[in-house]
């Protein structure tokens, strides 16, 4: 079988993007990447237009100059068309829709009172397996594209194997006895619960492991992690991305009613949220509306969250293992035979990368995210352009600013933090950061103090560039594979998985929600 | 897309099973992690 097919598509994709790459480079799209907001990834936008486009002009016209014969260069080079089409709508993803609804986003939160593209998870994510689903069901996948478009299941691997660099076991020490239990109680309870009812409504079981991952952890992102582990069809993915969004917004809108009803605290509220809310979006969401003028409530629900998407490791081999016994039927073969025979290599290869993320090798081990505190000597100087050593200690007009509005501030925390502050020209530790930033974010001082006291936060957390390079990279496995994921769902596929996902999610969700209110409501006391 | 498209792998993926596609997917991540580790 030949799979090359002759046509000027391939050239014609490598010659737009080289084109967008070089008008980036020029400064001719300065207008538009303003109007977006996209100028921090202007570099990101020339590498990968200039070799993506190289690749397609070479390829292409090697395609239309040779004829092609059967083979092994006719089978992998044939791909390259498929990976040119899915890369060109991911860019339009991710350098145009994406930042496009961020921005609408911001500008109608005033009206709206929530930012929608945020609560609507209306990123690359959602719009990436989307813009698939719509090119798929109007336009159809070109011929010359469809044997690279079955690349996006590795590259979805990729960037899951990836993802476990973003997480550290340090991380997971640091957090509060009190959120592990528990988050652990509420993770492993809900997927048991996902895996149970599934199995008794004869749900497939790459449905209810898709399903339970994405209920159980933290949504969208859990979601498509577990999915290849389940090898979950690609209509299965969008129908539990479906469940957990529109779950996700009825709690953001309901779960600070409730609260304030019930008159709970910030910090009940805060462990009700990051348990009980499925997304990380819609937790911060809730958290805000809980508490719009401070910051005590989302710290405690972030807390919760990161806990939640800590489980994730966990979560994914637990699923990789009951996968792959519910396949076989394990009660007739040995488990460990199957298991070495059938368990995905790929989740080892995210374990081995959580593992070598906490040794601390790409950011210091108690990073989340990249993200870390660090107020020694060496992170407190930086270069200025010539290289010279700047001092990133507040400066004694910095501390005039603070030592004149000092006043304002009543609570005994923050009045603490803030002299340790001012004594020592910078935080001291992550908890002065955080009691801080509610400072700010209540606007309790002046426009002048709060600004140093921003610059101060800002002077001692630090991203690790090397894991911000893995987000990057990781962003970019994950458009591929999901613009690629959505190509493959028709509307056929969708109507024939039924209802039965929303169903059990949307039961387990309730379960969740009401059962870590009553936790919460008996264990949680205000003064944690 | 229809199986009976391609004559190797599936309508899913290029690779003939899923250990090859996993296999793959570990070696192309331990790369990037190495050159990720060394150059940035």
């Amino acid at each position: 079988m030949v799979y090359t097919r002759r046509t000027v598509w391939p050239l014609v994709l490598g010659i737009i993007m080289v084109a967008y790459a070089y008008l980036v480079q020029a400064g001719m799209l300065e207008p538009v990447i303003k109007f977006l907001g996209t100028g921090r990834i202007t570099g990101e936008m020339q590498i990968l237009g200039y070799t993506f486009g190289a690749i397609g002009i070479v390829i292409g016209l090697l395609q239309l100059l040779v004829p092609p014969k059967e083979g092994q260069g006719d089978y992998y080079l044939s791909m390259v068309g498929g990976v040119l089409f899915i890369m060109m709508v991911a860019f339009i993803v991710k350098w145009g829709l994406d930042p496009l609804m961020a921005q609408w986003g911001r500008q109608a939160q005033p009206a709206l009172g929530f930012n929608f593209a945020s609560v609507m998870n209306l990123n690359y994510v959602v719009m990436g397996i989307l813009a698939g689903i719509i090119i798929v069901n109007v336009f159809k996948v070109p011929g010359w594209a469809e044997n690279g478009v079955r690349l996006s299941r590795l590259g979805l691997k990729t960037g899951v194997i990836l993802l476990g660099a973003l997480y550290s076991l340090a991380e997971l020490a640091q957090l509060g006895r009190l959120s592990v239990v528990l988050i652990g109680f509420f993770v492993l309870g809900s997927v048991g619960v996902v895996l149970w009812m599934g199995a008794r409504r004869n749900m497939p079981n790459s449905m209810t492991g898709v399903l339970a991952a994405g209920v159980g952890v933290c949504g969208v992102s859990a979601a498509v992690a577990s999915a290849p582990v389940v090898k979950a069809k690609s209509t299965e993915i969008a129908y539990t991305i479906g469940t957990i969004l529109l779950f996700g917004v009825l709690c953001m809108f309901l779960f600070p009613i409730i609260g304030k009803a019930m008159g709970m605290g910030f910090i009940q509220f805060g462990a009700w949220a990051g348990t009980g809310i499925l997304n990380s979006a819609q937790v911060a969401g809730a958290a805000l509306a809980f508490q719009p003028n401070g910051i005590e409530t989302l710290k405690v629900a972030e807390i919760f969250n990161i806990t939640r998407v800590l489980f994730l490791p966990i979560i994914v081999l637990w699923l990789a293992v009951w996968y792959v016994r519910r396949e076989v039927g394990a009660e007739k073969v040995d488990l460990v035979q199957v298991i070495v025979g059938k368990f995905p290599v790929f989740v080892l290869g995210f374990i081995l990368m959580f593992a070598l993320s906490s040794t601390g090798i790409f950011a210091p081990a108690q990073h989340y995210q990249g993200s870390y505190f660090d107020n020694s000597d060496k992170a407190m100087t930086t270069k200025d352009k010539d290289g010279k050593p700047v001092s990133k200690l507040l400066g004694d007009k910095d501390l005039a600013a603070l030592q004149a509005d000092a006043a304002k501030v009543q609570r005994q925390d923050q009045k603490a933090a803030l002299q340790r502050l001012i004594q020592n020209k910078k935080l001291m530790s992550i908890d002065d950061d955080d009691t801080l930033r509610g400072v700010v974010n209540a606007k309790i001082m002046g426009k002048a103090a709060n600004d140093v006291l921003t610059k101060a936060h800002r002077a001692v957390r630090h991203t690790a560039k090397k894991i911000a390079m893995f987000r990057d990279l990781i962003a970019w496995f994950f458009t591929f594979g999901l613009v690629g994921l959505g190509m493959q769902i028709t509307m056929a596929s969708i109507k024939q998985a039924g209802g039965q996902p929303l169903v059990v999610g949307s039961i387990v969700g309730v379960i969740k929600a009401v059962g870590s209110l009553i936790v919460v409501w008996l264990l949680v006391a205000e003064t944690i | 897309m229809a199986e009976d498209k391609f004559d190797r792998g599936s309508a899913l993926t290029v690779f003939k099973t899923d250990r090859h596609e996993d296999f793959m997917a570990l070696v192309l991540s331990l790369v990037i992690a190495l050159l990720v580790y060394l150059f940035v």
